[in-house]
């Protein structure tokens, strides 16, 4: 008396068709999490500026908040720069391709 | 907890250290204020902190999204100190009762003196907290260049 295995299968059926599906979905492509980024960086730019406005015209605001917000302005933007040099680095290297 | 997690801790802990230090100053101010809106000597505030709690995955996920900050401190609310108030016998003063004592604050300024020097090192502690976290992002950040 022996249970059957069940066969291996490579891939389930579900797994592959989501798979061609985020494929076929996200037709934007790496361009529009790029923009996606940026944009999330100029949101966290602008609140920075409200808030250091806030602070310099007295309107009550924390320091510690502004300077936190300016922060994690500056971060995300060095993050942002340093994807973008990535990128254009790969750029650079496959357009001098010899062939 | 994403990027900043640790950045939004911090600021709320800066904050809440901040506002310990205003109540102090506070106090401090109203040593011996025996007129109030709620009537008759100024009592002692105290603060009370809450820790928010640390979110469970399923709830980090959605608050990921909106961008509440998790962890760190929120002020919950301004109690008064219930201490005795002193009494001194002021019998000229016009707040002194029949038999001439004027109720005064529960503020010894040695208590809040150690209070505010409290308050000033715990913001440097979280202030200290804010620096390491900016350098570990930007040590991150390096790995890429």
């Amino acid at each position: 008396m022996s249970t059957p295995i069940s066969p291996l299968r490579i891939l389930p059926a579900e797994m592959q068709s989501a798979a061609l599906g985020s494929s076929s979905v996200s037709g934007g492509g790496f361009a529009d999490t790029l923009r996606g980024a940026m944009d999330e960086i100029g949101q966290l730019q602008s609140s920075a500026e409200t808030k250091v406005a806030g602070v310099l015209e007295g309107h009550g605001a924390d320091v510690h908040t502004a300077l936190i917000a300016v922060e994690k302005a500056d971060l995300s933007f060095q993050l942002m720069m340093q994807v973008r040099n990535k990128i254009v680095a790969a750029y650079q290297q496959v357009s001098q391709m010899q062939f | 907890m994403n990027l900043f997690g640790m950045l939004e801790m911090s600021g709320s802990a800066l904050g809440a250290e901040r506002w310990r230090a205003e109540v102090v100053a506070a106090n401090m101010a109203n040593g011996e204020t025996t007129r109030t809106a709620q009537g008759g000597a100024y009592r002692r505030q105290l603060l009370v902190f809450r820790a928010q709690p640390m979110p469970r995955f399923p709830l980090m996920l959605a608050r990921l999204r909106k961008g509440v900050a998790d962890g760190g401190v929120r002020v919950e609310r301004v109690v008064a100190d219930a201490s005795p108030m002193p009494v001194r016998y002021q019998p000229g003063h016009p707040d002194a009762d029949s038999a001439g004592y004027v109720t005064y604050p529960n503020v010894n300024p040695v208590m809040e003196m150690a209070d505010l020097l409290s308050a000033v090192r715990a913001y440097q502690l979280n202030a200290a907290a804010v620096q390491a976290a900016k350098s570990m992002i930007q040590q991150s950040l390096q790995i890429l260049s």
